[in-house]
């Protein structure tokens, strides 16, 4: 289809989709195909890429079957950004192509590719079964179909948002450390495991925790916010993700790993002198001879640029600290007291 | 001569020394004045908030009380620390429960967090309130002949609902500064993205990757240098510079600059006085 992309008339446009092909059957290499539409106003990439389907090229493969952004089908990278084809605004997307004209849409990262635009989402789904991402009733066989089981609104709460999760990887495909390490636990799978974590009905808390505390788990999050920024449902992920280390913390102790002793750091230190205490913190992280064989050369350099963090007694409380360490302890109190309530 | 209260980051009273040194150097020259917290204390980093969500809210609330209690808005030049600040304020704005508790506690030291000072990251006052046009005005070495690689970091455009400057997928801010020192800013696909920082000591060898990708695509696409307005995108990029590229087999390097230094540089300082030596890669 070579239709000239200039031809514009209002409220309709010729818009270009370069789309990301590759047929892992036939294809040394992917590579991008153009195809040139009249477009109208309103119109979304799912149609769009339906009407290059049925008139122009039978071939192109991509997932959708709701249309309605409540599947999660259809996710893919449109011009870069991972979201739901269906509910995505061609008109929108054009204002903002770095090519005028052209919309590129590529498949989601971070999974493997099948063809087209077309991801396994099986690695996701098998990291769903690794940190059990579902509830073991804590009632007895024996109650089961004969009681209910109440939930408070006030706990629906907690979880509410992160049960509007439809699985359409988007956050997955945005995420920094799962780019680095295909390893890693995924932002879903926190979100999931999160909502699981908190509802009172479940029994596998301590199993499903146990697994997220390990590398590749909830402690490898760089806070990036990418995979919160990306939600197709505006789900604030990162509260889930800071729900469980908390939760962490609280269940398994401060220094269960290098994660929650690098966290605690930042307590302790701010207590102790108002700002903290960087020369130890690899130390009080990882332990002497991880510092030593992983920071000694880098440590090295820093010292000729006189780089390196003060040790801790010359570290300089910051003014007015013994009035802050008492609001700082007051506090501590109050979350006490929080804690003992909460049991109640 | 507009004033502020600076907020003293931790990474910048230690291992990035050079960022505040050189704001010193040139902020008369831009008719701005940034007052020293020296009673602020540190933000929690992105990590108090989960440790304890009340200490973390009782901590950044007195630190914008502090700056309150001078009238003035508070500026900050490390992107997490901003990020930590401003989520703290957003939800004790949107807590009264939350500010009445923490309000009783600052009494003690005749603070009061009312939530009338606005946090701020160094480069929006540059941008936003100096202008660029009194920045252009100003430079005496124009940057031109340089290719710069603007790297933003996470938490000056993430979350946007507590940030909300840049659009997070498309931010100009630094693009317009540099601009308007006579620099060229190149297309960089990472200039959103994230520096590893955070999981350094957690999840090294992830942190180096998220590290690496970023060095190389500024390597292949020939910048000068890059530039960061977040001393922790500074450390990950330049300190752990070395080892990042060593991991991923390439066998180059390139400076990286604070945004503070790069505005040293075109209104004329020298490099020495910037502290630009004190980089690992110069």
């Amino acid at each position: 289809m070579t239709l000239p992309t200039d031809q514009h008339t209002e409220g309709k446009k010729n818009v270009t989709f370069r789309v990301f092909r590759f047929n892992p059957q036939v294809d040394s290499k992917p590579y991008f195909d153009d195809y040139t539409i009249p477009v109208e106003r309103g119109i979304t990439v799912l149609r769009s890429l339906n009407y290059i389907k049925e008139h122009i090229d039978g071939s192109v493969s991509f997932r959708a079957f709701c249309q309605a952004g409540i599947c999660g089908s259809c996710s893919m990278r449109v011009n870069g950004l991972s979201q739901l084809a269906c509910t995505t605004q061609v008109w929108d997307v054009l204002a903002k192509s770095r090519e005028p004209g052209i919309i590129k849409v590529e498949p989601l990262r971070n999974l493997p590719l099948i063809k087209d635009l077309i991801v396994d989402m099986d690695p996701l789904v098998g990291k769903m079964v690794h940190y059990s991402n579902w509830i073991d009733s804590t009632m007895p066989e024996a109650q089961m179909g004969k009681k209910e089981f109440l939930i408070s609104e006030e706990e629906f709460l907690r979880y509410d948002k992160a049960t509007d999760c439809i699985l359409c990887a988007s956050c997955v495909s945005e995420c920094s450390i799962l780019r680095a390490n295909k390893e890693y636990v995924s932002p879903a799978v926190l979100l999931k495991s999160y909502r699981m974590s908190v509802d009172s009905r479940d029994s596998m808390h301590e199993q499903r925790m146990a697994e997220l505390v390990k590398d590749h788990g909830v402690w490898d999050c760089t806070h990036c916010y990418r995979c919160q920024e990306s939600c197709v449902k505006s789900i604030p992920i990162m509260d889930a993700i800071h729900g469980l280390r908390e939760d962490a913390i609280e269940s398994r102790g401060k220094n269960d790993t290098s994660g929650s002793k690098h966290a605690e750091a930042f307590m302790t230190d701010i207590e102790k002198k108002g700002k903290l205490i960087e020369a130890t913190l690899p130390i009080r992280t990882n332990g002497v001879v991880w510092t030593l064989q992983n920071l000694l050369p880098m440590a090295m350099k820093m010292i000729m640029k006189r780089r390196t963090p003060l040790p801790p007694p010359l570290v300089k409380s910051v003014k007015g600290i013994k009035i802050f360490r008492t609001m700082f302890r007051e506090m501590t109190e109050h979350v006490k007291q929080d804690q003992k309530s909460h049991k109640k | 001569m507009k004033r502020y209260a600076y907020y003293l980051s931790c990474i910048n009273e230690s291992m990035t020394k050079e960022v505040d040194r050189s704001i010193e150097l040139w902020q008369k020259d831009l008719g701005i004045e940034l007052v020293k917290l020296h009673e602020g204390t540190c933000c929690g980093g992105s990590n108090l908030e989960y440790v304890s969500p009340k200490h973390f809210a009782l901590v950044n609330g007195r630190n914008i009380a502090l700056a309150e209690k001078m009238g003035l808005d508070l500026i900050v030049s490390c992107n997490t620390c901003l990020m930590t600040i401003r989520t703290a304020k957003k939800k004790l704005d949107e807590s009264p429960e939350l500010k009445r508790e923490i309000n009783e506690l600052l009494k003690k030291e005749g603070l009061e967090y009312r939530g009338t000072s606005e946090v701020r990251h160094l480069l929006w006052v540059l941008v936003d309130d100096v202008g660029l046009d009194t920045i252009r005005e100003k430079v005496k070495v124009p940057l031109k002949n340089y290719r710069i690689a603007p790297f933003y970091g996470c938490h000056i455009l993430r979350p946007s609902t507590v940030l909300g400057h840049d659009n997070p997928l498309d931010p100009t801010s630094l693009d317009q500064l540099i601009e308007a020192l006579g620099g060229e800013t190149i297309p960089y696909t990472h200039k959103n993205r994230c520096c590893g920082f955070h999981t350094l000591l957690v999840a090294e060898q992830e942190s180096l990757n998220v590290a690496a990708e970023a060095l190389q695509e500024a390597i292949e696409s020939k910048a000068d240098f890059i530039v960061t307005p977040c001393p922790l995108c500074h450390t990950s990029l330049d300190g752990y510079q070395a080892k990042a590229l060593k991991n991923a087999g390439v066998e180059n390097s390139i400076p990286v600059f604070h945004i503070s230094e790069m505005i040293g540089l075109a209104l004329g300082y020298s490099a020495k006085q910037l502290g630009i030596k004190r980089h690992i890669v110069c």
